[in-house]
């Protein structure tokens, strides 16, 4: 991966809500559906990412402490937006451990809003973006 | 036949014949004429829109490392980039009584989320606020928008036609342009009903929105938008916003309806929807 990727890949960055002028414009969806003033992190492995509109969903199993096994989903934003700012689609690969900061979601189904990724080499994903949203 | 039959007979040819008329006079009124090569050539003579452009102040960072805390369906963010950010006219529009009702009992609903979460595009104006790429194409006597988000296209003619005499409520409306000086103006009407002004805010059928898009850049580009509409605002609406160029871009699919899991249901209610996920249990099924 080149420096200038790593770099981008990176940066700290909003997941925000767009409203990029005095008008409507909030982009696909709210966040009524995560509890926004809650952040949790799991560890786990990535089971299967879909690159997808209007979101990606990265998907992660995550044993839980009773042994079992629980699969985390987590969204992202939309990969025309992450492929212009440095990720890929192999930036999460099935099979890599990693930790994963979220937002959790509010009706308490595994997962949430992901706020940031580490893989196995320490880099760290976020979702880029500015005043930008989902 | 009887004479019962040929008025019947005669009066539903007057009905299909005053029907078939009204359809050619309110939808298809002018006739486009065949680009000649000179009409090719001039375009290279008008401001060069060609391109990837997206709303200046996305992707730029600069916020908090991570989105901040709202309430419950306020996708009300900072509102950059709108005239009324440094002083100027109050933000959002200016509603006359009967509207200001309506939005009153509109947000008397407490809706979590819009019928975008649902994939239904917004139409005009919020189309042209996203925080997605839009790429402009023109061709003789033509500048049509592509816009990423949900895959949008706004056509507008600068052929000369006049808007037509009542063309039918859609969601982008109908749009006649036209070139002042280094201007791209663009007049539209017509909106369906079911989209909004604002958020919570609908419009009449009276409702206009003239832009002007103009170069203030090698790469910027910026969009003055003025929303009139007799029954809903009381003082037109004008709002500005800048975009940035990105030669290095290209416009990408964006199917909505690809893998949402996102919600909002009758009553407002937002969510998320995991069925046929990789960690769905059987027993939620």
């Amino acid at each position: 991966m080149s420096s200038r990727i790593t770099r981008v890949l990176a940066m700290t960055v909003t997941i925000a809500v767009a409203v990029g002028t005095g008008r409507i414009a909030s982009a696909h969806h709210s966040f009524a559906a995560f509890d926004m003033t809650a952040e949790k992190t799991i560890t786990g492995v990535v089971k299967k990412v879909d690159w997808t509109n209007p979101h990606i969903w990265i998907w992660v199993d995550v044993t839980e402490a009773a042994g079992s096994t629980e699969t985390y989903g987590f969204e992202g934003m939309t990969p025309n937006f992450l492929s212009r700012r440095g990720w890929t689609r192999n930036s999460m690969q099935p099979g890599m451990k990693v930790s994963v900061t979220f937002r959790p979601m509010k009706d308490g189904k595994p997962g949430g809003m992901f706020v940031s990724g580490t893989l196995p080499d320490g880099k760290v994903l976020t979702m880029r973006g500015g005043e930008t949203g989902q | 036949m009887t004479s019962t039959q040929r008025r019947v007979g005669a009066s539903l040819i007057a009905v299909v014949t005053a029907s078939a008329s009204w359809t050619i006079v309110g939808a298809q009124e002018w006739k486009a004429k065949a680009p000649t090569a000179a009409d090719w050539a001039a375009l290279a003579k008008l401001p060069d829109f060609t391109g990837v452009w997206e709303a200046a102040t996305v992707g730029r960072g600069g916020g908090a490392a991570t989105a901040p805390a709202r309430g419950a369906g306020a996708p009300a963010a900072p509102r950059a980039g709108g005239a009324g950010r440094a002083g100027g006219p109050p933000r959002g529009p200016q509603l006359t009584p009967a509207y200001a009702e309506k939005k009153r009992a509109l947000e008397a609903r407490r809706a979590e989320d819009s019928e975008t979460a649902n994939c239904l595009p917004p139409g005009m104006p919020g189309i042209m606020g996203q925080p997605y790429p839009y790429e402009f194409l023109l061709t003789p006597g033509k500048v049509t928008i592509v816009g990423e988000a949900y895959m949008q296209v706004r056509h507008i003619y600068t052929d000369g036609r006049p808007m037509p005499t009542d063309p039918d409520p859609t969601f982008h409306g109908t749009s006649i342009g036209r070139w002042e000086g280094d201007a791209l103006v663009v007049e539209t009407a017509a909106f369906s009903d079911t989209t909004m002004m604002d958020r919570n805010t609908p419009h009449s059928d009276k409702m206009r929105i003239v832009e002007r898009f103009r170069l203030t850049g090698p790469d910027l580009m910026t969009i003055e938008t003025t929303v009139t509409d007799p029954e809903a605002l009381a003082a037109p609406w004008t709002t500005t916003r800048t975009l940035a160029r990105h030669r290095d871009w290209t416009t990408r699919e964006y199917i909505c309806e690809e893998n949402n899991r996102n919600y909002v249901d009758a009553q407002g209610k937002a969510g998320i929807d995991l069925k046929d996920s990789p960690g769905e249990k059987k027993e939620q099924r």
